[in-house]
C-alpha cells in the first residue's frame, strides 16, 4: 500500500537566484509609474517607461528553452514559492532509534532561530542539531511539544533573517495552487535539495479524534491538499502558495488502521502561530464542544447486556416516563444510531450516551422488525 | 502635456504587461491557449502564462460552486453524521459518508456501488439544501460500479450539465469533487484527463485524486460540467472493491455520463447489470497453436450447460479468432449477464459451435 503514494512532480531545485523573478520586477515598476507629475519629473517618467518596456525586450532577448518548439515559456511560474520554501526549511538531526534514521524537516518561523517541526522520537535524544539552508549546523533546544497536534518547537542560537512570517488568518482558499516542499521518502540525501510537488487546496476542515487510539496522530484544524504529502519523511515540510506565503506545515502521517488510507494535509498557519505563541490548550475548541464538562444524560433505555458489551444494542427495558418511553421505543428494538453516530455495539451506545447533553435533543434511529424508524428525543439529566 | 505623458506611460505599461485574459459574463476565466489552435498560434509569453496560472484557482472555485448544488451526501445507516467544518477521519469501506450526484429533477441520484459495500438496511441522503430523506436503490451496474438511487423530494435542486462523450479530451482539466471525508463542504482535487476508454472501454482515466473521499461524486471540467462519476476500477477484477488500492495514486477512473443514457434508463427500470459469467478455467494453447484450452468447467454455469468440457479448445468467439488468453478475457469482460456469445471449439478433431447466454457471477 505504501508504494502507491507518490508525488506528481518532483523536479530538481534550482540554487538560490541572485535576482528576483521577472513577475515581481514588473509589478514594482508599474507601481512606481503611478505618481506621474509635470515636466520636472519627465526624466523619471521616461526612465520608468524604459523600465516597463525592458521586460518586453528582455523577454524576446532571453530565449527560454521551449520558445523554439512553440511551447509556452513557463519554466519560471513557481519561482517565488520554491525560493521562499527553500530558504526557510531546515533539516533536523536527532537520535536514531533502531533502524529509523533520526532526522527530519522543520520550518523557520522567526528571525532568531525558532523552528517548528512534527513531534517525534528522534527529538528526544540528548543532542539535536539543525542544518540551515546556508550549510551552517547549530545545536537546537527543544522548547515544547503539543501532543494533540504532534508539533514540536525548537530554537537555535542564530540569526535567521529568512523565515515564514506566520499569519493570524488562514492562508489559502480551496482551489489555490500549493507547492509542497518536503523530504518524502528521505530521498534528498545529505545536501541535496528537497522534493517539490504541486497541488491545490482541497478543503479546510477539522479532524476529530477517532475511537481507536492507535489512529490519533493529529487532532485539530487542518488543510487538506491534493498533492501527496502522506509519504513517510515528508512531515515538517512546507506548503506554500505561489507567492511564497505559508499555507501550513506537513503534519505527521494520519493513517486509518481500518482502511490503510492516508490523508494529505498540512497543519494550518494560524494554528502554527498559536503554537509558537503558546496559546494552544488541550481542550480543542470545536463546533460540537465534546469536551465541555456537562451533567450526564439519560434516555431511559436499558440494553440487553447478557452477551457482553460488544453485542448489538438491543433494547431490554424502557423506563416509564423517560425520553425513550415518550418516543415509543420498545423492548427488542435495535438501536442503529444516536445523534448521527452509528451504534454497532452496547459499548458504542454507552460512549455516545456520555456525549449527550441534557436538554439538547438528538435523533435516534432504531430498527423494529424490518423497519427503520427515526425519532427525536430530548435526554434528561441522569439521577 | 501631462495627460499625454501619462497616457504614453500607461500604454507602455500595458504593452509591457501583455496579460490577456478573456472573461465571459459568468466570471469564468479563459486564460489558457485554445488547444485546437495551438499549432498555429504563437506561444504565449511568460507574463500571460503567469497571469493565467494565477487566475486558474478562481476558475476551480467557480466550477466547484456550480456543481455544489447537485451534490448529495449519502449516509448508509440512517442519520447523517455530516457536520459542516468537520471530518471524522477515514472510515472503513462501506461506512461513513459517500458522495452522490442528483442527475434528474424527478429525484434520481447516481453514485458508486462502493457506498453499499455492506448492504445497509437503509440509506439516508442529505441534499445540498440540508434536507435529509430516505432513498431507495433503483438499479445497479456492477460492470461500471454505478448505483442509481431515488428520492421522493428533490425540491428545486439544480441538475448539472453533462459533457458529451466526444467532447472529452485528453489533457483537459478535470476536478474530482466529493464529500466522503464527512465535511458537508466538498473536497476538490485537480488534474487532467489522462486517457479515455479504459477498463473495457468504460472509463476515463484522470490524475486528479480519486478515492473514497469522492467515489460516487462527479469529475467535472473547468466549467463545472460533469465529465463522469468517480469509481474504483481495476482492469484485473470486477469485484466491487477492486481498484480502491489505487486511491490518490495518480491513476483514477470515472465513468463518463455522456452517452450513458441507455444504461441509466435500464437502471431506472430496475435492472441490475452484472458482469457476464461464462464459467470456464482457461489456459493458453501450447506450441503456438491458436485458441485457449478449457482446463475446467464450473458446474451449472453457462459453459457447462452448453456442453463444454475440459480439453475443448476455444478457437473463435463470435467469429473472431482467439489469438491468446488475454484477448479472450478482454472480450468476455465487456459482456454482461444476458449477453449471448457464439463459441467455436475443437473437441478432438471435430469442430463445434455453441451459443451461450452469459449468467451472472455466482459470487454476487
Amino acid at each position: 500500500m505504501n508504494d502507491q503514494q507518490h508525488g506528481s512532480l518532483s523536479q530538481p531545485l534550482r540554487r538560490s537566484r541572485p535576482s528576483r523573478p521577472e513577475s515581481a520586477r514588473t509589478r514594482t515598476q508599474f507601481a512606481a509609474i503611478l505618481p506621474a507629475l509635470g515636466w520636472v519629473q519627465f526624466g523619471r517618467l521616461a526612465f520608468a517607461l524604459c523600465l516597463v518596456c525592458a521586460p518586453l525586450m528582455s523577454a524576446n532577448a532571453q530565449p527560454t528553452a521551449l520558445d523554439e518548439g512553440g511551447a509556452i515559456g513557463s519554466n519560471r511560474v513557481f519561482d517565488d514559492a520554491i525560493e521562499a520554501a527553500q530558504l526557510r526549511t531546515v533539516k533536523i538531526y536527532g537520535a536514531s532509534v533502531g533502524r529509523v534514521e533520526g532526522y527530519g524537516t522543520g520550518i523557520l518561523v522567526s528571525n532568531d532561530g525558532m523552528i517548528i517541526s512534527t513531534a517525534g522520537v528522534y527529538l528526544s535524544g540528548r543532542r539535536v542539531r539543525v542544518g540551515l539552508p546556508n550549510g551552517e549546523l547549530h545545536d537546537a533546544k527543544l522548547i515544547r511539544t503539543d501532543r494533540l497536534r504532534q508539533l514540536a518547537l525548537l530554537k537555535i542560537d542564530a540569526e535567521t533573517p529568512e523565515f515564514f512570517n506566520l499569519q493570524p488568518e488562514p492562508v489559502g482558499d480551496v482551489g489555490d495552487w500549493v507547492v509542497t516542499f518536503s523530504n518524502a521518502f528521505k530521498v534528498a540525501d545529505g545536501e541535496e535539495p528537497m522534493s517539490v510537488n504541486l497541488g491545490i487546496v482541497s478543503l479546510r476542515t477539522f479532524i476529530e479524534a477517532r475511537r481507536n487510539d492507535r489512529d490519533i496522530a493529529y487532532r485539530g484544524k487542518l488543510v487538506l491538499i491534493d498533492a501527496i504529502t502522506s509519504n513517510p519523511g515528508a512531515s515538517g515540510g512546507a506548503v506554500v502558495k505561489t507567492d511564497g506565503e505559508l499555507v501550513g506545515m506537513i503534519g505527521k502521517l494520519i493513517e486509518s488502521s481500518d482502511t490503510n488510507t492516508r490523508l494529505n494535509y498540512a497543519v494550518p498557519n494560524d494554528l502554527l502561530l498559536d503554537f509558537v505563541e503558546n496559546r494552544l490548550t488541550d481542550d480543542v475548541a470545536t463546533a460540537g464542544a465534546d469536551d465541555e464538562p456537562h451533567k450526564p444524560a439519560e434516555l431511559g433505555i436499558r440494553l440487553f447486556g447478557l452477551n457482553g458489551p460488544r453485542s448489538p444494542a438491543y433494547v431490554d427495558r424502557v423506563a416509564r416516563g423517560s425520553p425513550a418511553f415518550q418516543a415509543r421505543i420498545r423492548p427488542d428494538d435495535l438501536i442503529i444510531s444516536v445523534g448521527g453516530q452509528r451504534i454497532n455495539t452496547i459499548k458504542d451506545y454507552q460512549e455516545e450516551l456520555k456525549r449527550l447533553i441534557p436538554g439538547e435533543s438528538v435523533v435516534v434511529v432504531y430498527k423494529r422488525g424490518e423497519e427503520l424508524v427515526r425519532v427525536e428525543m430530548t435526554p434528561v439529566e441522569k439521577k | 502635456m501631462r495627460t499625454v505623458i501619462i497616457s504614453l506611460v500607461v500604454v507602455g505599461a500595458m504593452l509591457g504587461q501583455r496579460a490577456i485574459v478573456a472573461q465571459d459574463d459568468t466570471g469564468a476565466t479563459e486564460a489558457v491557449v485554445d488547444k485546437q489552435d495551438s499549432s498555429t498560434q504563437a506561444p504565449p509569453k511568460t507574463d500571460e502564462v503567469l497571469q493565467g496560472l494565477r487566475l486558474t484557482p478562481r476558475a476551480f472555485r467557480i466550477a466547484t460552486e456550480r456543481i455544489r448544488g447537485s451534490l448529495v451526501t449519502i449516509e448508509s445507516y440512517g442519520g447523517s453524521s455530516t457536520i459542516e467544518g468537520r471530518i471524522g477521519g477515514i472510515r472503513r469501506q462501506g461506512e461513513g459518508n459517500s458522495t452522490g450526484l442528483l442527475i434528474s429533477s424527478d429525484g434520481y441520484i447516481i453514485t458508486s456501488t462502493f457506498a453499499f459495500l455492506r448492504q445497509p438496511p437503509a440509506i439516508m441522503v442529505m441534499t445540498s439544501d440540508g434536507k435529509k430523506q430516505f432513498a431507495k436503490i433503483v438499479g445497479r451496474d456492477d460492470t461500471r460500479k454505478l448505483c442509481l438511487l431515488k428520492i421522493d423530494d428533490p425540491s428545486d435542486l439544480p441538475v448539472p450539465e453533462i459533457v458529451p462523450a466526444d467532447e472529452i479530451e485528453i489533457g483537459q482539466w478535470a476536478m474530482s469533487v466529493g464529500v466522503g471525508y464527512g465535511d458537508s463542504n466538498p473536497a476538490v482535487s485537480m488534474g487532467i484527463i489522462s486517457a479515455k476508454n479504459r477498463v473495457g472501454e468504460k472509463a476515463v482515466q484522470t490524475d486528479a485524486n480519486v478515492s473514497p473521499a469522492n467515489y460516487g461524486g462527479p469529475l467535472i471540467d473547468i466549467e463545472g460540467r460533469v465529465i463522469g462519476i468517480c469509481v474504483p476500477l481495476s482492469p484485473r477484477s470486477q469485484d466491487v472493491g477492486a481498484g480502491v488500492e489505487w486511491y490518490d495514486s495518480g491513476i483514477g477512473f470515472a465513468i463518463p455520463l455522456g452517452g450513458l443514457e441507455r444504461i441509466i434508463e435500464k437502471l431506472k427500470a430496475g435492472e441490475n447489470i452484472r458482469p457476464g459469467f461464462l464459467g470456464v478455467q482457461l489456459k493458453q494453447n501450447e506450441d503456438g497453436k491458436p485458441g485457449a484450452i478449457i482446463e475446467s468447467v464450473v458446474e451449472d454455469a453457462p459453459a457447462a450447460k452448453a456442453g463444454l468440457q475440459p480439453e475443448d479448445v476455444i478457437l473463435k468467439v463470435d467469429g473472431e479468432d482467439v489469438v491468446d488468453l488475454n484477448q479472450l478475457r478482454r472480450k468476455i469482460r465487456k459482456l454482461i449477464e444476458g449477453d449471448e456469445i457464439t463459441l467455436t471449439y475443437l473437441r478432438g478433431e471435430e469442430e463445434n459451435e455453441a451459443k451461450i447466454v452469459l449468467a451472472s457471477s455466482p459470487a454476487g
